[in-house]
């Protein structure tokens, strides 16, 4: 104990005990600088055995070391800015929409695949991976949303005015019934309004000459759309459309038989199939434009850690060249259940509701992708929240005005 | 009063309890984990050349590992460093952090240093020339181990780029197989593993065409012809834009502008003084709103915990009659709201209060508009933070009346006192003696209540006079809204400008409120 007491002794106790934790942490690290390249990915957990399986095939091939590392998709983009670059990804799963915020702060790699590689794409997936004329991202699915129709209960119609009168009908048999379980709640949804939006004619943004979205040409109050925009106090004053409707709301109407429609995507075909209820999906019948949905493209993207970490060469090589091939895009849809980005692999798909999703994703708009969205959303969303929120409602033209106002507002003075 | 005597003795007890031969040993273990840290940190800091930061760690090392290792005379220290620390680390720091934050322009296009920006706009300015005329390649090696690119064009010819040009090859001295070059006279393909191998040499390689034009490889099966569409002109500190010569100089605000305002993306992130302090004064979108959303957060937060401690205080007098039956069962259903995590209490009240299809308007057969009528919102806000906050300030005050000596009340009621009289002289005076530092902080605490506003109404409904704001939104939610939902993504810095606002609001609140609670205590 005495021993024990003497500062001199037991600073040499406390350090030989320190050291030698610092040593057996470090050791292995010290070996594995010596090692062959190591190129990180940041996939979620969905995608993840599909791009497991062609990674490591790959990287044999190549002489990697891939590290494919589970990160939640919602937080991949975020997090890239902030990453310390040694535990930096050098390929990221990424959703197009991301394309414009990622660019704009020059954490992603510009990418050149073939002219025949890019034959493979349909011409609006390569743009929603494009900003400013470039391409960013390697598409490998498409997203979007499609009408459900439950066949027990109506026909599947034809024209807008057949789809107005059979969900109408259906609404009056029951005072539970819903004629449309199209989700908005309080806050909106301007994601899933869309193909009533497009079938108005209103877009989001306009383009310019080289394919580039333009955040001050905005089509919310478009002439084309206004002049149509009368239509949704039809729809609100006959109930066709209720923004009181939420997510929740809408998906258990369904399911519950008290709404034949609803609008939803492939994230729900777990719960279709489940429902015992017989459906198809189909494209919003037209209105007085295609009602085209707003398309997701989901895709992969080099970070510009790739160059630091000395792989630049290996991220392109498995993001512009490996990834967009067929064989690799059909092992991610039978993954993730979403329809391929590439063509060749979308004529081989032969999931019923993968087809039906794709073919009512035809003509669809991707998503803006520049991040003068970000002011959108919400007033997009609100005008329709506000336009269709039944009695008291405000009318469709002063909604949508007010938004499209307030939306460049906030775009120049954010 | 024994109980006095042993929270006395408690410092004395554990300096004794850690002079023995456990504290001994806990002293070690705990005191060689700092070194380790400390050693891995010089480790991690030498590799990085910040000798200041390394010089101030071995400071502080030597420092704590003084202080706990000798003896008597540093005792003091031994309690105050810890809570130092951590008073600087989680404290200090973050605040220090966003103040820093404050005068950035740190936002979306400004997050790279200057240098990575301009390497940044080099490299993602490229554009494939004329008709992006691309290569199938092959990548090879010399005889003299140089790296060489065998490319074939789209119409089959074949030709060998190094970095001094492009050179046509005849066909009779390759292979073609598969739309590449299998093989050339006097070069070795390089194949499989090898291609990991080369990554840095091959990034920057650069088969120089003429006018500026480069062929540049593409992973390892591509080649296409790049031109840059901006120059860097270090003399200058400028960008020029190739095709016109047009100057794109550096705007002192982290971006390379152009006359005409045109901006090249990204910027980088620098000092830009009070601008964002600026344009929460002169930008009507921030102006604007402001008071009215000042007016109603204090209508909030006021209205929040003078309703929760009224009904808190109200319930724990009722359950705090001795011999009620049931009195654990209802104190235990009345922590409910508070056991549950907030944000799923939300979102089910936001299911509940739905217009058309909630329980609760289905239920008492009313059509109140919860959640889309601004008023009827703004009570929804209300009423729920209430019903989050009541168990709170139940479990505090039913503390609080316990602690209150009943001889003082019997004296009251000898003195001939009434029931009312008796709670309003004797007991909310005591009661309030503790209870109202904790007002004060609940107060502070729903002032900044983001989880409740957001989750509920995400601050709508909507407002047809306002942009921003909408009619339940409370300062920080409509912060958030301003600096990460408009303008072009996310403000940083605009949005810790603002929160220095907030603290500086909410702090002289709170030093005003408690400054006032000091007279409750000389009154009891």
């Amino acid at each position: 104990m005495k021993v024990g007491r003497r500062p001199a002794v037991l600073l040499a106790v406390v350090l030989a005990v320190a050291l030698s934790l610092v040593g057996s942490r470090s050791a292995p690290a010290a070996h594995a600088s010596t090692k062959a390249a190591k190129l990180t990915i940041w996939v979620d957990n969905v995608q993840k055995p599909a791009v497991d399986k062609i990674t490591s095939s790959w990287g044999t091939r190549r002489g990697v070391d891939v590290n494919v590392v589970f990160h939640s998709f919602g937080t991949i983009r975020d997090d890239l800015k902030t990453v310390k670059a040694e535990n930096a990804p050098d390929v990221i799963v990424a959703a197009h929409d991301w394309t414009g915020d990622l660019a704009a702060n020059g954490l992603v790699l510009s990418l050149f695949p073939t002219k025949a590689l890019k034959k493979q794409f349909p011409k609006y997936a390569l743009d929603a991976f494009s900003y400013g004329g470039r391409l960013y991202g390697a598409p490998y699915a498409l997203e979007n949303v499609g009408l459900v129709v439950n066949t027990r209960l109506v026909k599947v119609p034809k024209t807008f005015a057949q789809f107005e009168k059979e969900a109408l009908a259906f609404k009056r048999k029951s005072p539970d019934n819903i004629a449309l379980a199209v989700p908005q709640g309080s806050g909106g949804d301007a994601y899933h309004m869309y193909p009533f939006f497009s079938g108005l004619g209103g877009f989001v943004f306009g383009h310019a000459k080289n394919g580039a979205l333009q955040p001050n040409k905005l089509g919310l109050a478009s002439k084309t759309f206004l002049n149509n925009a009368s239509l949704i106090d039809k729809w609100n004053r006959e109930g066709l459309i209720n923004s009181k409707i939420d997510y929740g709301t809408a998906k258990n109407a369904w399911l519950k038989q008290q709404a034949a429609f609803w609008i939803t995507g492939p994230w729900e075909v777990d719960a279709l199939k489940a429902s015992g209820n017989p459906f198809r999906i189909i494209q919003l019948p037209k209105i007085k434009y295609q009602s085209v949905p707003f398309l997701g493209v989901q895709g992969a993207m080099v970070t510009k850690f790739a160059q630091a970490h000395g792989v630049e060469s290996l991220a392109k090589d498995l993001v512009a060249s490996e990834m967009m091939k067929a064989g690799f895009q059909l092992d991610l849809e039978q993954a993730n259940l979403r329809y391929p980005a590439n063509k060749l692999a979308g004529k081989r798909v032969n999931d019923p509701i993968l087809r039906q999703f794709g073919a009512a994703g035809a003509g669809g708009v991707p998503m803006p992708n520049i991040p003068q969205m970000g002011s959108v959303w919400a007033e997009l969303g609100g005008a329709w929240v506000k336009a269709t929120k039944g009695t008291g409602a405000t009318s469709a033209r002063v909604a949508f005005t007010t938004a499209a106002k307030n939306i460049l507002d906030k775009i120049a003075g954010g | 009063m024994s109980a006095g005597t042993r929270a006395l003795s408690l410092p004395t007890r554990l300096i004794s309890a850690f002079s023995g031969t456990v504290g001994l040993v806990i002293k070690i273990v705990l005191l060689s984990l700092v070194n380790a840290f400390a050693i891995w940190a010089a480790v991690v800091l030498s590799d990085h050349h910040k000798w200041r930061a390394l010089g101030l760690l071995a400071f502080v090392t030597a420092a704590i590992d003084a202080i706990y290792l000798t003896r008597r005379w540093t005792l003091p220290l031994k309690f105050l460093i810890p809570g130092t620390i951590f008073l600087l680390a989680f404290q200090v720091i973050p605040v220090a952090y966003t103040i820093n934050v404050a005068f950035t322009n740190y936002s979306t296009g400004h997050i790279l240093s200057r240098s990575e920006a301009i390497a940044n706009i080099e490299q993602n300015s490229l554009t494939e020339a004329g008709n992006g005329a691309s290569y199938a390649m092959t990548l090879m090696r010399s005889d003299k181990h140089q790296l060489v690119l065998a490319l074939l064009d789209n119409s089959g010819h074949a030709f060998i780029g190094t970095p001094d040009g492009l050179r046509p090859i005849p066909r009779d001295q390759v292979t073609i197989a598969g739309g590449t070059i299998a093989s050339a006279q006097g070069y070795t393909p390089l194949k499989g593993t090898e291609l990991g191998s080369i990554d840095t040499e091959l990034s920057s390689y650069k088969v120089p065409v003429g006018g500026g034009k480069a062929i540049e490889p593409q992973g390892f099966d591509s080649a296409v012809v790049l031109e840059p569409t901006y120059r860097f002109d270090a003399r200058k500190d400028a960008f020029v834009r190739v095709k016109d010569g047009v100057l794109f100089k550096d705007n002192g605000r982290g971006s390379f502008v152009a006359a005409n305002g045109a901006e090249i993306e990204p910027g980088w992130k620098t000092y830009v003084g009070m601008r964002n302090f600026g344009r929460i004064i002169h930008s009507p979108l921030i102006r604007s709103p402001f008071l009215k959303v000042f007016l109603w957060t204090m209508v909030f937060a006021t209205s929040v915990v003078f309703l929760s401690f009224a009904l808190g205080l109200l319930l724990a007098i009722t359950l705090n009659k001795p011999g009620l039956s049931f009195q654990r069962t209802y104190r235990a259903l009345l922590i409910i709201p508070y056991a549950v995590p907030a944000f799923l209490a939300l979102l089910v009240w936001q299911g509940l209060l739905n217009d058309d299809f909630g329980v609760v308007n289905r239920a008492f057969h009313t059509s109140i508009p919860w959640l889309f009528d601004p008023n009827w919102a703004r009570v929804s806000v209300i009423l729920v933070s209430v019903w989050l906050t009541v168990p709170y300030f139940f479990l505090v005050s039913l503390g609080a009346l316990q602690s209150i000596p009943s001889e003082l009340i019997e004296a009251a009621e000898v003195d001939g006192g009434g029931a009312w009289q008796v709670f309003r002289k004797i007991t909310l005076p005591l009661l309030l003696v503790a209870v109202a530092p904790l007002m004060i902080a609940s107060f502070a605490f729903n002032f900044n209540n983001f989880n409740n506003i957001y989750l509920l109404t995400g601050g709508g409904p909507a407002l047809n006079n306002s942009p921003v704001a909408g009619a339940t939104d409370i300062l920080i939610s409509y912060t958030y809204k301003i600096a990460f939902a408009a303008g072009k993504g996310q403000d940083y810095g605009l949005a810790s400008a603002i929160a220095i606002l907030i603290f500086i609001t909410v702090g002289t609140i709170s030093a005003i409120s408690f400054s006032r609670t000091k007279a409750l205590e000389n009154l009891a």
